[in-house]
């Protein structure tokens, strides 16, 4: 079946008892066993180990993502600690793409390092470099393509080769093109993480992560970790996700047609040094943005001329757009990455990556494109 | 024998049956408008009430039906229907038996939108009310003409907090065979259980001591299942055909439950002021700890009752407990655990008095509602009773230093020293 009609019914089958078409909120923490000898006969003990309106999003997720399982979290970082405490130690070593969030370069630098586990950032843009950067004791390759906010790609079949002879897993970020658009495991990646916070929900309701592996060995391993340290998603949240989740691909278009309107009116623009989205086809890695995903995504970035004090400017008086963090919601949103999501990045790293101070990233929403452009070229004319 | 469960198992049980499908323990969060039925023969009798099922959430809701089923239970009740506000349970129940040319006798002390409701907009479909003084039994008697269709009242009415005597009441509505419907919002069924005493019909506001913690607004109609609506023909609406369903007689077919089911039949699908699931859930788990909070608030307002009334600043305090109040013996026996936690009393000073005690107390919130976990207070004769006119103002007990406080769950001590900032900002007045 399509992805439309799967991200609507996957999961969820009408409740036997009343018939409810959607799934109820079991917002309970434990379930009733009928009998000793029958623990766990209808699936279900405790709500930290399994609970059926979150089981319900993760069986919609797993099947959208062509996956076996999948685990949510209480947020996007939840997912990516989860899988990384599932297949990292003491002593193991892992390279991660040297553009990642930077919630997950500071958990990787901040807090894992704390444990005996090693990283390598690599510029996983270049698959030479992803192959230079593994040890005998490399027992992870962590992408995430696009990344934010540089929207530098990573080759994901590339990768997943160089993960596969080193008997590492490849575990790669698809928050921002989301399975309608990219379907890393099939292309050889082995978990695809996700903060379901952004497209998903797409309404900026809730805070929630995923983590879909491609095999039940690795779901395993990620379940036992979730289950020992506790980092659950609410029935709550897991019910507004899945609603969120029927018009994910919808929004997907229409976000991202907003967001070739509004990169291609930048582009244009006097004021503008540069703009960077992936369905330009001035992007450096156009070609390899159009064969591995089926669409571009919205989010983009550009820089000002006049570099920081007219990027500031800018965000400060825009109209329309929202300054706020989080991104893949209904609502623009307008960020500097420097001073507000990759704040914890050092500016050395922040320089060698491309992450600029004049970068201005945009979430482009579901508004009116000609509303969305119309903003930009009043906030323009007024620096 | 048989056993009956008590008071505050019922509370945590009555209603639900554990879910079936996955044994969850807490009574799940149906949020879905509409349910998928298993063929069309099940469609069509669950459509024309044949069977008992759910079709839309308008009409049912599992989770509003475990809160449904545990409410009537609390009550001693053959069904309750919940809906989105106490005003709307309140005017559910009364356009369920009343029509144009119909009449209510009406308490005259009570919430002011109940007043309003009866005073203002009823009368503009044809349904007149004569109010009465309960604290006069025989200004009610002389109220009831021969097109009166329905008793109504608070038991502790507000916010003079005068008590209805029950059985007075009940007496004539028995011997003229009209129905009395109380609203139950203050005294709640662990302080008193209105059929008990032979009530019909209660209404209750669960936003208050029901849910108990300011989340949710919510109403509910229980009925008593022991009036008899066929002795007369009255009361058409539930004996007579309903065209909207085949003709169905409510009566006939639902018996001691036929007022709720008309209330579901026509009121819920008609105007639709349905209770959302959600609402349903936080006030289900507001009613668990119902007796350990009411005894609670009692054992709070009877420490503040004897501190207000000890106050120098204080020049009155009325609560049917006190021996003082002219409701003492009827809340003696309707309410032996308590009359609940509403007090009002006057701060010396008058008007500008009071309203520096209210700008000046912190931890009490100075706002329009009762019965939270917090205490609250207000100043009737600008807020809740605004709307009504001076000489109803009077009928209602309500005098314009009058402070109306609702006693939280909060440490008394705490409550006391709170109070101390108000009066510390009243003494101005006091001494003037």
């Amino acid at each position: 079946m399509g992805f439309t009609t799967r991200q609507i019914h996957a999961g969820v089958t009408p409740d036997p008892t009343t018939g409810s078409i959607l799934t109820p909120i079991y917002q309970s923490t434990t379930f009733v066993q009928d009998s000793v000898d029958e623990y766990l006969g209808k699936g279900y003990s405790y709500s930290r180990s399994g609970n059926p309106t979150v089981k319900a999003l993760e069986t919609k997720l797993a099947n959208l993502e062509g996956g076996v399982d999948c685990s949510c979290f209480g947020t996007g970082m939840g997912a990516t600690t989860a899988t990384m405490l599932a297949f990292l130690g003491a002593g193991k070593h892992a390279v991660v793409s040297d553009v990642a969030y930077g919630g997950t370069y500071r958990l990787a630098t901040k807090v894992l390092s704390r444990f005996g586990i090693e990283f390598t950032f690599a510029d996983t843009a270049n698959p030479e470099d992803v192959a230079a950067a593994v040890r005998d004791n490399t027992a992870m390759i962590f992408t995430e393509t696009p990344a934010n906010p540089t929207m530098k790609c990573s080759d994901i079949a590339a990768i997943s080769a160089i993960a596969k002879k080193a008997g590492a897993v490849h575990v790669v970020d698809n928050t921002l093109l989301t399975p309608y658009y990219q379907l890393p495991l099939e292309l050889g990646a082995d978990v695809s993480v996700h903060s379901t916070t952004k497209y998903m929900d797409g309404h900026n309701a809730t805070v929630g992560g995923a983590a879909i592996s491609k095999t039940e060995e690795h779901a395993a391993a990620i379940r036992f970790i979730q289950n020992s340290t506790g980092s659950i998603m609410s029935p709550q949240v897991a019910w507004l996700t899945s609603q969120g989740c029927k018009t994910m691909s919808i929004r997907m278009d229409q976000q991202s047609a907003n967001a070739m309107a509004v990169a291609t009116f930048l582009e244009s623009h006097p004021k503008v040094e540069q703009v960077r989205y992936p369905g330009l086809e001035s992007f450096d890695q156009y070609e390899l943005a159009t064969r591995q995903a089926s669409g571009y995504g919205a989010m983009a970035w550009f820089e000002v001329k006049g570099g920081l004090a007219a990027g500031k400017k800018l965000m400060d008086t825009i109209e329309v757009w929202t300054l706020a963090e989080n991104l893949g919601s209904v609502e623009s949103l307008i960020t500097h990455p420097v001073t507000m999501t990759h704040a914890d990045v050092e500016e050395s790293e922040r320089k060698r990556v491309g992450i600029i101070d004049g970068l201005v990233r945009l979430s482009v929403g579901l508004e009116d494109a000609e509303d969305l452009i119309g903003a930009l070229d009043k906030a323009l004319a007024g620096i | 024998m048989s056993h009956f469960y008590h008071f505050d198992t019922i509370s945590l049980h009555a209603g639900q049956t554990v879910d079936p499908e996955f044994g969850a323990r807490a009574t799940p969060i149906y949020q879905t408008t509409s349910y998928v039925f298993p063929d069309t023969d099940t469609a069509a009798s669950t459509f024309n009430l044949e069977r008992g099922g759910h079709v839309y959430s308008r009409i049912t809701n599992p989770t509003v039906g475990v809160l449904e089923q545990r409410i009537a239970a609390l009550e001693g009740g053959s069904a309750a229907v919940c809906t989105a506000s106490g005003m709307a349970a309140t005017f559910c129940a009364i356009t369920a038996i009343l029509s144009q040319g119909d009449h209510i006798v009406a308490s005259s002390q009570m919430y002011g939108g109940n007043v309003s409701l009866m005073k203002n907009t009823l009368p503009r479909f044809g349904i007149e009310t004569t109010f009465f003084d309960p604290t006069d039994l025989d200004s009610f008697k002389a109220a009831i003409q021969d097109n009166t269709r329905l008793i109504y009242g608070e038991l502790i009415g507000n916010p003079g907090l005068d008590i209805l005597d029950l059985d007075a009441i009940v007496k004539v509505g028995n011997d003229k065979h009209i129905p009395v419907m109380v609203d139950a919002t203050f005294n709640t069924p662990y302080l008193c259980r209105c059929f008990d005493y032979g009530v019909n019909i209660t209404i209750h506001s669960v936003t208050k001591w029901m849910g108990g913690h300011g989340t949710a607004i919510g109403g509910v109609v229980v009925d008593g299942g022991n009036f008899d609506w066929g002795a007369t023909d009255k009361y058409p609406t539930i004996t007579e055909p309903y065209a909207p369903f085949q003709g169905i007689n409510f009566w006939e077919e639902f018996g001691p439950s036929a007022f709720a089911t008309r209330i579901r039949a026509e009121a819920m699908r008609d105007f639709g002021a349905m209770m959302s699931p959600m609402n349903a859930f936080l006030l289900l788990q507001g009613i668990e700890t119902l007796s350990l909070r009411m005894d609670k608030h009692l054992s709070n307002t009877e420490a503040l009752l004897e501190h207000l009334s000890n106050h120098k600043q204080v020049s009155w305090v009325s609560h049917p407990d006190l021996s003082s109040h002219s409701s003492h013996e009827l809340a003696k026996k309707y309410l032996p655990k308590g009359a609940g936690s509403i007090v009002s009393f006057g701060v010396k000073g008058g008007r500008d008095a009071g309203k520096a005690f209210i700008e000046n107390v912190q931890l009490a919130s100075h706002l329009a509602n009762v019965g939270d976990a917090k205490t609250l207070i207000i100043h009737p004769a600008t807020t809740t009773h605004s709307r009504i006119d001076a000489d109803a103002l009077v009928a209602a007990g309500i005098t314009e230093d009058m402070i109306r406080l609702s006693v939280g769950l909060e440490d008394v001590e705490d409550i006391k020293a709170d109070f101390e900032n108000g009066f510390r900002a009243a003494r101005k007045f006091a001494d003037a």
